[in-house]
């Protein structure tokens, strides 16, 4: 809109710019960087965590995928399996340990900042504790159990062949293994049901909330919506909007009211 | 020490639910620095004991106080029956998918108080922190609207609802500028000011509640006379003969204001407040276009020579009505294009909001004055001498027009060819902090609300605007320039409310202001320090 005769020109939007922002924005909170370092500085290593847990389940259904697609390819001392494992060790270690450093300093944020405490619900301190625990799980799993992810790739595979596959490695029964299973398993349902679902609905806040100028044009899907829209009807009660359940807002929009007459 | 509020002590019965005490508000520069200590005074007990008064001591709305109990719990039923309309389709398309998205994923982590310069400013009153308004809404929608609320609001919130939660509420979605400076900073994207309006929209819409300066005597007195200043066709048309004349008298510049030329490439829509309190404006807008041979044209039509659209700050429907007449006279007079004169609100009103409102040949090409007047200064067609400008000017930046619609460089690069002193406040753009009058508040005059702004919603600009002049010599004329209205008002009611023309010099305008004051062929300068117009 700063142009001249801007509806003249096309709408243009560009994919290369949008990810140059939101790369660091969703993987570096760039956002609260600027805004609120303090807070950075616990949120970051927080969803740091989650994401480098995310990234080892993903890393361990490919190793499963791998290992029962080919085993010649994917074996022992093969480049690849050595990769692969560098790579579960490493995101799952530093997730573990910045997902604890980041729930212990948010909770730990929410019981003495007094004005997040101010705001604090119990649902807060659940949903925060609930994570910590998991982390904590996992952290005492791969402490005393499973230092290089060996019983959570067996899990996977398990997981996969619904408990057919035959693994030479057989891991010990773990309460603190089986707990971290439960608490992620319950975590990745109880995510979608509360804010923390920002994670992933942050796509539409940005794009819905922040960012969207693309215009209504004749024939487009915009108007096309405007148009659907303007024959609902409404049924606000003060008097001056004279909505009878009847009058649509295309009918309320475009008379004036008794009041005005 | 005082009490530490929490969204759930809004229901409780006190008389005042916040006093600003003397000394909390942010200090002032020393040379302000006796109104330091000065607070917003509470209104005279007669004054209040028939109106909802208990959450400040400040009264925007003046809402009338139910007569019984019986009354209070109908108005309490009324209020959940609007909170329910706000979340349905039928009744809230325009706003329900923003609404929904804030309502659900704030993280209360209170990234957005300290972009907020009505908290901040007050001296970080609780009651103005941008999420406090949210959550309590938040609590009252997940307590009595959602399925097992009243159980789950032990777990996600707890809140009492009752008249007092509702009163106050009212008057609280009257203290936020709706800026949406909170909106740009939240890292997730949550926008408190969209739930301010929101919760402003519910009181009109369902309750018939609001202030009587933006509604009976602004969008029901614009639908009904022509314009919210109470302007009719005629006095319109009075208005401008009286500025043609001021023009020519002021500049030595005759001037020719067109009406309802059918077909003319722009149809100019002011805000009518510019034709009774700054003639020159809308006189130096006259003077650029004709000098510049446009094809240009007014509208003597009612609504048709008032940009306004205050229903953009508190009632969807009454936005909009006034949108489409305005688009409507457009229209009928087949124009090219509209152009929004310095006015913030009615920027984003028609081009913004009205773009998801407006269909078919209603949706006429809608472009802001900033743009316009770029392309004729620079286009070479008017000769300017920049040191008839050659002052201290700073810029303020209208929310609406700058961090809504995102028009920032055309009237910088306007000031950088006509204004060799231009300096910028800190920050500035899209983070530039509101005038303080945004939203209704410059024109909101009843009871004590103006002395609340001047205090409280306006002091950071008051501040920016001392700190962008602070290495300029006391006795040096400076001047704020504000392309638009509300902002102005503002302005110049913050100028007189801390003598700051006496105490800095420190003057305003608009931007035609000084680009007719930089243009040669004028016998007299358009601005003139000090100097009463003859209009004042």
């Amino acid at each position: 809109m700063e142009d001249a005769d801007w509806w003249k020109s096309a709408y243009k939007t560009s994919t290369v710019n949008e990810l140059k922002y939101m790369t660091p924005e969703i993987l570096l909170l760039r956002g609260l960087w600027k805004e609120n370092k303090r807070l950075w500085l616990l949120s970051f290593p927080f969803h740091l965590g989650l994401y480098l847990i995310l990234a080892n389940v993903v890393l361990l259904l490919i190793a499963a995928v791998f290992t029962l697609w080919s085993p010649k390819v994917y074996a022992e001392g093969d480049i690849l399996m050595l990769m692969m494992n560098a790579l579960i060790v490493a995101s799952g270690w530093f997730g573990i340990i910045a997902g604890l450093i980041g729930s212990l300093g948010l909770l730990y944020m929410r019981l003495a900042d007094r004005n997040m405490k101010l705001y604090a619900t119990p649902a807060d301190y659940f949903n925060i504790v609930f994570i910590l625990m998991f982390f904590l799980c996992a952290f005492l799993t791969a402490v005393f159990v499973d230092p290089f992810f060996a019983a959570a790739k067996s899990y996977l595979l398990g997981l996969l062949t619904v408990g057919t596959f035959s693994s030479t490695y057989q891991p010990g029964q773990n309460v603190f293994g089986a707990l971290t299973i439960l608490l992620a398993s319950l975590l990745a349902a109880y995510i979608p049901l509360t804010h923390m679902s920002h994670m992933f609905m942050k796509y539409f806040l940005y794009h819905q909330v922040k960012w969207d100028d693309r215009p209504s044009r004749s024939g487009n899907d915009i108007e096309a919506a405007v148009l659907r829209n303007l024959n609902y009807r409404p049924t606000w009660q003060a008097k001056h909007i004279e909505a009878d359940g009847q009058k649509s807002w295309k009918d309320i929009a475009s008379s004036s009211p008794k009041e005005i007459k | 020490m005082k009490p530490l509020l929490k969204p759930a002590d809004i229901a409780a019965a006190t008389d005042c639910l916040c006093r600003i005490e003397p000394g909390e508000l942010a200090p002032l520069p020393a040379q302000y620095e006796d109104f330091n200590a000065k607070v917003p005074a509470p209104l005279k007990p007669e004054k209040i004991k028939n109106i909802e008064a208990s959450l400040d001591d400040t009264v925007a709305i003046g809402i009338p106080t139910p007569a019984s109990p019986e009354e209070e719990d109908a108005l309490v039923l009324r209020f959940l029956s609007g909170l329910k309309k706000l979340f349905e389709r039928e009744n809230n398309w325009t706003f329900l998918q923003p609404l929904l998205l804030s309502m659900e994923h704030c993280a209360r982590c209170q990234t957005c108080s300290d972009a907020c310069p009505a908290y901040v400013m007050s001296g970080r009153q609780e009651i103005y922190r941008p999420i406090f308004r949210s959550e309590v809404l938040r609590r009252i929608y997940r307590k009595y609207l959602k399925a097992s609320g009243k159980i789950m609001s032990k777990f996600t919130g707890d809140i009492d609802l009752n008249w007092t939660t509702i009163a106050r509420l009212a008057e609280l979605s009257y203290r936020c500028t709706l800026c949406r400076r909170c909106a740009s900073v939240c890292p997730i994207g949550i926008d408190n000011g969209l739930i301010n309006h929101e919760i402003r929209k519910l009181f009109s819409q369902e309750m018939g509640i609001a202030p009587k300066e933006i509604h009976d005597k602004g969008t029901v007195q614009h639908l009904r006379v022509g314009s919210s200043t109470g302007m009719t066709p005629p006095g319109a048309k009075d208005s401008v003969e009286f500025i043609q004349e001021e023009m020519e008298e002021i500049t030595g510049y005759k001037v020719d204001i067109p009406w309802d030329v059918e077909g003319a490439d722009i149809l100019l829509l002011h805000n009518a407040g510019e034709m009774l309190a700054w003639p020159e404006n809308v006189g130096a807008f006259a003077i650029i276009f004709q000098a510049a041979g446009i094809s240009w044209t007014m509208s003597s039509e009612a609504a048709g020579y008032d940009a306004v659209n205050y229903g953009l700050w508190y009632d969807d429907v009454q936005f909009s009505r006034v949108a489409v007449k305005h688009a409507d006279i457009a229209r009928r007079l087949k124009v090219k294009k509209i152009v929004i004169g310095e006015c913030g609100h009615a920027h984003k009103a028609l081009t913004v909001i009205a773009d998801r409102l407006l269909t078919g040949d209603l949706n006429v090409p809608r472009e802001s004055a900033m743009v316009t007047l770029e392309n004729i200064v620079m286009s070479g067609k008017l000769k300017f001498d920049p040191r008839k400008n050659d002052f201290p000017v700073t810029l303020h930046d209208p929310c609406n027009v700058v961090r809504a619609m995102g028009i920032v460089e055309p009237q910088r690069r306007i000031l950088r060819k006509i204004a060799p002193q231009f300096r910028e406040m800190t920050p500035h753009g899209v983070e530039n902090y509101c005038c303080g009058g945004g939203s209704g508040f410059a024109i909101m005059s009843g009871y004590n609300f103006t002395e609340w702004r001047n205090l409280v919603s306006s002091r950071k600009k008051f501040l920016q605007i001392l700190t962008a002049f602070e290495n300029e010599p006391q006795d040096t004329p400076k001047y704020v320039c504000a392309p638009c209205s509300n902002c102005k008002g503002t302005i110049r009611d913050l100028i007189n409310y801390y003598d700051a023309e006496e105490r800095s010099r420190l003057y305003y305008g608009g931007l035609v202001e000084l680009i007719v004051n930089a243009l040669e062929g004028m016998q007299k300068p358009m601005i003139r320090f000090g100097e009463k117009p003859s209009w004042d």
